[in-house]
């Protein structure tokens, strides 16, 4: 999601001068884990849908054959490895700068609030230059990644309460084996954990979509700030969280 | 073939003596106590102690009480076309009290089972099959005037172990799906001041009662359970690791109707609905009708009847995933799923267009993207720019 509407130097008329400053958002920690967590996703949607539904069949003597075994294989190394991004995640949740930390979940103050409503609208196309910038995450996106945090946390719980079944007493029973009861059973886990899947399709499209205009609408210079680090803002302009 | 029992199991008797007396050979009943350890999981060097223990036992007072259920446990425990030393044991520590089969009737037959509880106080195996109805103080379910929820009270204050057998013991099986109007609940849920070993299963497989009984009799105690009361060393194992058909579930090779070649193959069943991977039970290696057959072994996918809710749950049973909502959701979900995923595309699609049509009217009317007014005023968005209706309009 992409926010602070910001003018595209070349609206003030060609040739007027523009101040632009580097900012430094992201550290490489962060960032690694990004890119780690969406090449593990995609993999996760994929194979997780060959799972609930192995639409391709193999024929002869099943000792010649391990399709469903190495999607599986895939799908849980995959999901193993997205833990390990959440657990690095969450350690920097508490050693970031103000960007990183776990008070940029939420929109925190009142006046964060207020601004949800503005960043809304401009969204809507209505008083665009009303909403404010923000360096970090607006508080739409605050609400959004943090929403996506805990679609991704249901996941893991449902996906390792079902990963235990097959090792009773083992660590992933005993840890997660509250999972199925809580929910109403083991069936209910499995479906919640399938249905989620489709946030995450629903979700890319629409990442992708407002990172993108927002660089190339507002020069906000968003992507490269995932993979650099830093972006580079106007430095007439202020902004809420600078 | 054993005898069949010219008098009952007296008291004086112990076991091993009235088996000799019905024929059963020596060599005959350390088998079955060797059987017995292998279905417990203890070591193989413990049958002598259980065949010492068991043939020691003096004959047991034993109540069974069926309530809200439909006679088929009862079935699958007793009847089997060749019985087996299983079998006379069961036969024989079913004595004091079972409605279906007892001769007696009426009053003659409450009577026998008030006797048995006041003379066994605190001594005797409860057995239960069916569920307790509760709704409407339990008139549901009535035997002899009085409610299955009396009766279970009663019962159940003087038993030494409590066995709950079947899916409706269990939980309340079928009577306590969506929307349970009876109010149908398990024996574990009425009876909460002891253990209550659930043998779940509907019907749950005749072994497993056996092995239980005997593991009560040769120990004393009951057996180890899991986090539903289950014993675990029937119900330690999901059906899906112990499968048959597991190597074609893990070769990608999968049955999608019940007639097509896969079938004929004995492939996976996963795609028709197996909840296997779900259900713990040792379907697969205790096997039905002494070791014939099970259901995946004869082509059906598994439904899950040994977990608990599982008509809510599991069904429908030719389905992967359950019917959660109870307007078939379970068909629909991908379906919703695909549908707002285009639907999220669509919509990134006609904001980028109106995007497009908002910048082209705005450069129409000669209207910069106003969002900051000027350079180096440092104002930020909320002074508004020259031309706001138009823009905005
Ligand atoms: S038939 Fe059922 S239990 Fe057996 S491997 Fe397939 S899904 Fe698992």
């Amino acid at each position: 999601m992409e926010a602070g509407t910001l003018a595209p130097s070349e609206s003030l008329g060609r040739g007027v001068p523009v101040e632009y400053k580097r900012v430094y958002l992201w550290h490489w920690p962060i960032r690694a884990m990004h890119w780690i967590a969406a090449l593990c996703i995609v993999s996760l949607v994929v194979t997780g849908f060959y799972i609930g539904k192995p639409y391709f069949m193999t024929g002869g003597e099943p000792s010649d054959h391990f399709l469903m075994g190495r999607v599986r294989f895939v799908h849980f190394v995959s999901a193993g490895l997205l833990v390990a991004t959440a657990i690095v995640r969450s350690y920097w949740l508490f050693v970031g700068n103000k960007y990183e930390r776990w008070r940029a979940l939420f929109p925190y103050h009142r006046e964060d609030w207020s601004n949800l409503w503005l960043v809304l609208k401009k969204y809507f196309f209505v008083q665009p230059w009303k909403a404010p910038h923000y360096m970090g995450h607006n508080p739409l996106q605050q609400l959004a990644y943090t929403s996506i945090y805990g679609i991704a946390l249901l996941q893991v719980l449902t996906g390792f309460h079902m990963y235990g079944l097959a090792e009773p007493g083992g660590f992933f029973a005993v840890a997660f084996g509250w999972v199925g009861p809580l929910l109403g059973g083991t069936q209910i886990a499995r479906f919640l954990h399938h249905v989620l899947t489709w946030v995450w399709v629903i979700f890319l499209p629409i990442h992708f979509y407002l990172t993108i205009r927002a660089d190339v609408l507002h020069h906000e210079s968003r992507v490269t700030s995932i993979v650099s680090g830093g972006r580079y803002v106007r430095a007439d302009i202020e902004f809420v969280d600078d | 073939m054993y005898f069949p029992s010219t008098h009952a199991w007296s008291r004086q008797e112990t076991l091993g003596e009235h088996m000799e007396r019905r024929g059963v050979s020596r060599r005959d009943f350390l088998q079955f106590c060797g059987e017995i350890c292998v279905m417990l999981g203890i070591s193989q060097a413990l049958t002598p102690r259980v065949a010492e223990a068991l043939q020691n036992v003096r004959r047991p007072s034993v109540i069974w009480l069926q309530l809200q259920e439909c006679t088929g446990c009862v079935e699958s425990v007793l009847r089997t076309a060749d019985p087996t030393i299983g079998d006379l044991v069961l036969d024989l520590v079913s004595l004091d009290y079972q409605h279906t089969l007892m001769a007696a009737a009426g009053d003659a037959a409450e009577a026998a089972l008030h006797a048995s509880m006041e003379e066994n106080h605190g001594g005797y195996i409860l057995l239960v099959t069916g569920s307790v109805p509760l709704e409407e103080n339990g008139i549901y379910l009535t035997i002899g005037g009085r409610t299955g929820l009396e009766i279970i009270r009663e019962a159940a204050e003087g038993a030494a172990a409590v066995i709950a057998i079947g899916a409706c013991a269990h939980f309340g099986s079928v009577q306590s799906a969506r929307p349970n109007p009876t109010g149908a609940v398990g024996i574990s849920e009425i009876v909460t001041d002891k253990p209550v070993v659930n043998i779940a299963g509907c019907p749950p497989i005749g072994d497993v009662v056996t092995a239980t009984v005997v593991h009560y009799l040769t120990f004393g105690r009951l057996p180890e359970l899991d986090g539903d009361g289950r014993p675990l060393f029937a119900y330690g194992a999901r059906i899906h690791d112990q499968c048959p058909r597991r190597a074609h579930f893990d070769a990608g090779q999968y049955v999608e109707e019940f007639d097509d070649e896969g079938a004929r193959k004995a492939w996976c069943l996963y795609q028709v609905g197996c909840k296997g991977p779900a259900t713990f039970s040792p379907c697969p290696i205790f096997q039905w009708n002494d070791h014939t057959d099970w259901p995946i072994g004869a082509g059906h996918p598994c439904i899950g009847c040994t977990e608990r809710h599982f008509w809510d749950t599991m069904t429908p049973f030719y389905k992967r995933l359950p019917d959660v909502a109870g307007f078939g959701v379970e068909r629909n979900a991908d379906l919703f799923g695909a549908a707002a995923a285009i639907g999220a595309v669509a919509g990134v699609a006609a904001h980028a267009a109106a995007t497009g049509v908002h910048r082209a009217r705005q450069k129409k009317a000669g209207i910069p993207l106003p969002v900051v007014p000027d350079v180096g005023g440092g104002a930020p968005a909320p002074s508004k720019p020259s031309g706001e209706e138009e823009s905005n309009g």
